[in-house]
């Protein structure tokens, strides 16, 4: 089963202003579930744009996105939060996480509007931070981490609502190699639990590690076509003519249902 | 249902903790928030507490109240009047007074003195409720304390009450005193004093009665003596008075027969209880007044938002408003989350401003306005303060307070929120 469909999405930023910006052209991206997907790319690429439609972030300014079977244009602003916080666990490149806060605090935060009670975050948080190495931090405040710390907080956050969808962007950016290796290590504990991951690095070390299925290259806004959709025989093919957003008249569909649950691998073509 | 009311108290208890966290700057809104609110009902309730008291002893007060004037200044009016007053119709008594002011040398203190003929007034119970203790002079009635049958003091010119006079020495005349004065005298129900006459001789007084602390608006400096005992300190002759008061028999036919008693004295000044009343209200200026303060208060309300929020949101509120939600956190959850954290520091320091200021007005007798009082000043300005506490007040107080504070928190976050949360990735 797919998890993410994009067929054709195009992100502007700034649309009709003078600091314009097209980010994402045309990209195309499946991935089904259980997969974990690298996307790889120079510097203001896209890859981080395209992870952000994935986790409902915002929706594309046209093109489909369907996450776990939900076309995100159509969904108003209020169900792509309930729909996100049901579906994806984001972990952020820079964290974000609220430093003055502590740790347990931080990793129970999206519990709170879904009326949680404090003994059931409680027990929870315990859980992850035991199952992350760091219950002895539990009533630290985040600022006081080191970075290693802060991204197991927010990896934590990111699975507190034990959600099917993991992403995780830039992941090791701010970390060393020893703690890269070790997140790596989670995300293959994750995966092996049954969830679906993917995050963007230029890091050999994440995109090489043996427990990616597949390398995604995102390149000036595009997707690369061989590394579309996971089954081999899936030619989504792009048009690399340039056309307007609103260009396009034909939906890209005739997708087999032969959905492979041994998506081939697709290492390093790049 | 439930799963509302668990989200609530998510948010509340995740409020308390992030103003906890911002405990300093919280606490300096705080302070200045129930400082204010302590200001305004303060002043509320010294104010409310004044009018009820004036009001309640202006209710006591003569229909009609007529003056002698010339060349524009009070003088004593003839007791004559009172023939010419007899033959208008519809009037049920007439009752000479004698007042004015007696200056205390030695204490540099201000009395009122006043004289009248309990027997002769028709509101003789009343006198008797505005008094703590003892009897009023020449009246069968007594205050409370009294009525417990510890006042023995003998009434001296009664007129047919049965009061044993035997424990006052013969040309000891008996004073009712006000708080004010019997503290000032040094004296209580009982004891002697003296005061001078006019010629400097010495005239003796002993002690009946003490007014009730409620009334020392009006009461407080007052020395109440029978009539003919006020003529003899005054000196004033037999045949005059210093006014009359007119009772009538129906009260809506007071204004008509003001106009009828002006028309036949003419050299006189006629007022009635509701000009004296408007006069008060006018002294307070309370109700202008109160409403000029209220829209102050606002505007102060509205100055401490404009130093802490109206600049719109720091750029880490912003941030951590993004990172709620884009944790799943919606738009009204957010919200709700700044409600609460409003509410507890408006709320909270309406109630400590609230407090403040009943302690502030019944323990230290609004002590703080004392020199804007001592402005207003016919009165007194060492009144006792009982004020009441009205709901309607309280909720003006509170809606033009807390829930200006209220928006003025909200809607910024409002506005942070409901754009989309991705410059904060
Ligand atoms: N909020 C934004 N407003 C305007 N332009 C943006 C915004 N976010 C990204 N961009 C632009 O969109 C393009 C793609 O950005 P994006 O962050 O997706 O790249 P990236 O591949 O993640 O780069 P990096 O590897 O440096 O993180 C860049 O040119 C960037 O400048
Ligand atoms: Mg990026």
């Amino acid at each position: 089963m797919m998890l993410v469909e994009l067929e054709r999405v195009n992100k502007i930023y700034n649309k009709g202003k003078a600091n314009e910006v097209w980010a994402l052209r045309d990209a195309d991206l499946r991935v089904g579930e259980g997969e974990m997907v690298c996307l790889r790319g120079p510097s203001g690429s896209g890859k981080s744009t395209l992870l952000a439609i994935i986790g409902c972030v915002f929706p594309p300014s046209s093109g489909r996105a369907a996450i776990a079977r939900r076309q995100l244009a159509r969904l108003p602003d209020r169900f792509l939060t309930i729909h996100r916080r049901q579906t994806i666990g984001f972990i952020f490149q820079r964290f974000n996480l609220l430093p003055a806060l502590s740790v347990r605090d931080n990793i129970t935060l999206p519990l709170l509007p879904l009326g949680v009670s404090p003994s059931e975050c409680r027990r929870r948080a315990g859980v992850l931070l035991e199952r992350l190495g760091i219950a002895h931090r539990e009533n630290f405040p985040v600022r006081m981490l080191s970075g290693g710390e802060q991204q197991r907080v927010a990896i934590a956050r990111a699975l507190i609502n034990d959600q099917p969808l993991v992403l995780a962007d830039e992941p090791t950016a701010h970390l060393d190699s020893a703690l890269s290796r070790e997140f790596m290590a989670i995300m293959a504990d994750l995966k092996a639990a049954g969830k679906t991951i993917i995050v963007t690095s230029h890091d050999p070390l994440v995109a090489e590690h043996p427990v990616i299925d597949r390398v995604v290259e995102v390149h000036d806004g595009r997707v690369l076509p061989a590394a579309a959709g996971p089954p081999a025989g899936d030619s989504s093919v792009t048009d690399h003519g340039c056309h307007g957003v609103s260009g396009h008249g034909v939906p890209q569909d005739g997708v087999p249902g032969d959905r492979l649950h041994s998506p081939s691998s697709v290492g390093g073509g790049g | 249902m439930k799963c509302f009311l668990a989200k609530q108290f998510n948010l509340l208890d995740f409020a308390f903790s992030s103003l906890w966290r911002r405990r300093l700057k919280n606490g300096a809104v705080l302070l200045v928030f129930a400082g204010v609110i302590f200001l305004v009902a303060s002043f509320h309730l010294a104010t409310t507490a004044l009018t009820a008291t004036a009001e309640r002893l202006l209710a006591s007060a003569p229909d009609i109240v007529i003056q002698n004037m010339a060349a524009g200044r009070q003088e004593s009016v003839p007791l004559a009047y009172e023939q010419e007053l007899g033959g208008l119709f519809g009037i049920k008594k007439v009752v000479p007074r004698i007042w004015g002011y007696y200056f205390d040398e030695i204490r540099g203190a201000n009395f009122t003195v006043l004289g009248v003929d309990p027997a002769r007034m028709p509101l003789g119970e009343h006198l008797g409720q505005t008094l703590a203790v003892g009897v009023f002079p020449g009246a069968g009635v007594s205050g409370e304390g009294a009525a417990a049958g510890n006042a023995q003091v003998g009434t001296a010119t009664g007129d047919g009450a049965a009061e044993p006079v035997d424990q006052v020495a013969a040309g000891v005349a008996p004073a009712v005193l006000g708080s004010l004065v019997s503290a000032s005298l040094e004296v209580g129900k009982g004891d002697y004093f003296s005061l001078f006459r006019p010629d400097l001789s010495l005239k003796t007084f002993a002690v009946s009665g003490l007014f009730r602390a409620d009334g020392d608006l009006l009461s407080g400096d007052l020395i109440a003596l029978h009539l003919d005992e006020a003529r003899d300190l005054f000196q004033i002759p037999s045949h005059l008075a210093t006014d009359l008061c007119v009772y009538v028999y129906n009260p809506a036919e007071i204004n008509n027969m003001a106009r009828r008693i002006a028309e036949a004295l003419p050299d006189t000044r006629v007022l009635t209880r509701e000009q004296i009343q408007r006069t008060y209200q006018a002294v307070f200026g309370w109700r202008s007044g109160f409403a000029a303060v209220l829209l102050l208060a606002a505007l102060a309300a509205f100055v401490i938002l404009a130093w802490d929020k109206a600049s719109g949101l720091s750029p880490e509120e912003r941030r951590e408003v993004a990172i709620l939600k884009i944790v799943g956190w919606e738009t009204p959850d957010v919200l709700a989350l700044r409600c609460w954290e409003a509410l507890l520091v408006a709320g909270f320091a309406f109630l400590l401003g609230v407090i403040g200021a009943w302690i502030h007005v019944v323990y230290f007798d609004a002590g703080l306005f004392r020199p804007v009082m001592v402005g207003w000043s016919v009165i007194h300005p060492g009144f006792a303060l009982v004020p009441r506490i009205e709901a309607q007040d309280v909720l003006l107080l509170f809606s033009l307070t807390v829930l200006p504070y209220l928006a003025a928190t909200v809607i910024p976050t409002w506005r942070c929120a409901s754009v989309p949360a991705e410059d904060a990735l």
